[in-house]
């Protein structure tokens, strides 16, 4: 790696860190204006997720799916396709392994896990076709596709639960629970963190491997810079932006999967309070690099799992963190036009400094 | 059967569930007309309910409910313009992060300000006014159907002709076309772009306030969390349908407005609802569709 792009990406930790600090004490601020300290919010809030040995399971559980749809996000947007259907993906990987875990229930343990995952995945990777075809065909724009066909999976799904699907345990919008053998164990007494997070791992350390060290990961980011420009080296961009975005949803699809047979054990119809778009802000957060999505995952995972003791312990609603969340994205956003903005500034003053010199 | 769902009343509830849909299109076509695409809209929605059930709810007006929305819209509507436009920042993940601000403030505010989870509802919260037309009161048909509804139904079918004839007959709607068209061309022209992206991105804001002002004092008078449930991306898919024209937009809006207020009585009779509910956005899929394959069949003949 060269000086400037070292020099880059180490300017880019530091606004990052920036970020983080000033929404954190926008939070503070909010916690002060609702008559409470900040010091025992966020000191809770740090108890919550890290305090304990149930406690860090818990934060550890809640980074499965995010670092699964961040880094999905992160192979989709470096390689200039944006998937915005990590939702719905995920909620059609779910179910779908949820659908083989209640009809193929004499399976041994081992085969019956990696049918399912295989099943989301192929589930996921489909769903996303559609929209990537759309793209490269006929140019429409797949981030409109990707958000309508997010509705489109949540209310089938819905409709599959409560009709054809239904448990007959009463109408909770889920399936029958799925055969023992698909249940992954827990880690941890009483919290959700099960072996999954091996598999996230090494599903993990495969997208890395591929993204960063092979040939394959360089033409993803070809195209992802300049299409025309991979076009002219050769590279099939049409089909790189395809595989991309097939691969993007079959990680949200696998994202689903372990929400089943983890988590739950069943298919629900809410299942994902939002997984897709916390992994997608996980992956804007640090420009789609996977060893920061993975960092960031943790940091957003203990930020929901602290904020929920914070709640219990000082009765600041955890929704704030929502709030922080949303103002480090803001600042994000704006990290390049604020420095522009700096910069210019900077500029200014020294002229007329100088201007001023002059006169004197 | 047949007319228990087919009858007036569907009528009537097709009108009151396509307004808020009206109202957030007409805003969202403005902006994408000037070149930005808004996917905020659902935060903005969102919001203007809130903000609009605490105003109406401490001043005992609903008229400063509706000032209270439109407030917060204008705010949030110049927050994404100062961000899109001045910092260059991707309109896309400025609108996801206004989304997720506005699930997490109003929750907040709705648990430190109210004290209450889920929903808060009161009779103190003033709902909007209720317009009588005297002329039509003794004809039935007309009498059930556009009686009686709560004030921004009326609103917004004068804003679809007011934005049309903003858009296409006078010079500021010109510009404004002109700024996500050819900005360079408006500039040098002598009219600022940046301007015209500012005016629609804040007007945007607003209509999405009255919005959510009509979703929670409208007809029911309360706030729900997450009480916009996906308009924004109906109001979204009824811009890139009606292709942005208030007209066409607004004809989409009814449409899915229509089939929202369907889904809702089918369910009532135990039939699944969620394919009725999944209309605005297949729709959408299909007419992109359709659009580009006869544009493509254009080129091709040129």
């Amino acid at each position: 790696m060269d000086k400037r792009h070292s020099n880059e990406r180490i300017e880019y930790i530091i606004s990052l860190v920036f970020s983080i600090v000033v929404s954190l004490l926008i939070g503070a601020l909010i916690m002060i204006a609702n008559g409470r300290s900040p010091l025992v919010g966020y000191g809770a809030l740090l108890k919550g997720a890290f305090g304990s040995k149930y406690n860090i399971a818990t934060t550890f559980a809640k980074t499965v799916p995010l670092i699964l749809t961040g880094l999905a996000t992160a192979v989709s947007f470096s390689s200039g396709i944006f998937n915005i259907g990590g939702e719905g993906q995920l909620y059609l990987g779910a179910f779908a392994a949820a659908y083989v875990g209640i009809t193929f229930i004499s399976l041994p343990k081992g085969i019956g896990i990696i049918l399912a995952i295989i099943a989301g995945a192929l589930v996921g990777g489909i769903y996303a076709y559609i929209p990537a075809l759309l793209k490269v065909k006929y140019e429409i724009d797949e981030v409109i596709t990707t958000i309508m066909l997010n509705s489109v999976a949540v209310l089938f799904t819905s409709y599959l639960v409560n009709y054809p699907f239904a448990t007959t345990e009463g109408k909770m919008g889920g399936t029958e629970i799925i055969a023992e053998g698909y249940h992954l164990s827990k880690m941890v007494r009483l919290s959700t963190l099960n072996t999954s997070i091996f598999f996230m791992g090494i599903i993990a350390i495969i997208i890395y491997y591929l993204m960063e060290k092979t040939s394959a990961g360089y033409d993803f980011k070809m195209v992802g810079r300049n299409s025309l420009f991979a076009r002219y080296g050769g590279i099939d961009d049409k089909k790189q932006m395809i595989l991309a975005m097939v691969l993007s949803g079959a990680l949200c699809g696998i994202a689903g999967v372990f929400e089943v047979l983890g988590v739950h054990h069943r298919f629900l119809q809410n299942i994902s309070p939002g997984y897709a778009w916390d992994g997608m802000l996980a992956a804007l957060i640090v420009k789609n690099n996977p060893i920061g999505v993975i960092i960031m995952s943790i940091f957003l995972g203990a930020l929901k799992t602290g904020s929920v003791s914070m709640e219990n312990a000082t009765s600041i609603p955890s929704e704030l963190v929502l709030v922080i969340q949303s103002i480090i994205i803001l600042f994000i956003a704006g990290e390049a036009g604020f420095k522009e903005k700096f910069k210019v500034w900077n500029t200014r003053r020294k002229a007329k400094q100088k201007a001023g010199e002059k006169n004197a | 059967m047949l007319k228990q769902v087919f009858n007036l009343t569907l009528v009537q509830h097709t009108i009151r569930t396509a307004t808020p849909l009206i109202l957030a299109a007409l805003g969202g076509l403005l902006t994408e007309h000037a070149g930005m695409l808004n996917i905020g809209m659902e935060g903005m929605i969102l919001l203007g309910s809130f903000f609009g059930v605490l105003g109406s709810y401490f001043f005992s007006s609903s008229l400063v409910g509706v000032i209270f929305a439109a407030l917060v819209g204008l705010l949030i509507g110049l927050i994404f313009a100062v961000f899109v436009v001045d910092l260059k920042s991707d309109e896309f993940i400025v609108a996801i992060a206004i989304n997720m601000f506005a699930s997490g403030l109003t929750v907040f505010l709705l648990r430190s300000i109210f004290g209450v989870k889920g929903a808060f509802s009161s009779p103190d919260i003033v709902p909007l006014p209720r317009l009588q037309i005297p002329g039509i009161k003794n004809i039935p048909v007309l009498n059930i159907i556009l009686n009686n509804h709560s004030i921004f139904v009326y609103i917004s079918w004068i804003l679809v002709v007011l934005v049309y004839i903003y858009l296409y007959k006078t010079p500021h709607g010109i510009w404004l076309r002109a700024a996500g068209e050819y900005p360079e061309a408006l500039e040098t022209a002598g009219v600022s772009a940046k301007r015209m992206k500012y005016t629609s991105s804040i007007a945007c804001g607003v209509l999405c306030g009255f919005a959510g002002a009509h979703l929670s004092l409208g007809y029911l008078t309360l706030f729900t969390e997450n009480m916009s449930a996906d308009r924004g991306f109906i109001a979204l898919a009824a811009i890139i349908f009606g292709r942005a024209n208030p007209i066409k937009t607004f004809g989409a809006a009814l449409m899915f407005g229509f089939f929202d207020a369907l889904g809702i009585r089918l369910q009532v009779l135990g039939i699944p609802s969620q394919f009725t509910q999944m209309i605005p956005y297949m729709a959408t899929i299909i007419a992109l569709l359709i659009v580009t394959k006869r544009q493509m069949a254009k080129w091709k003949r040129i």
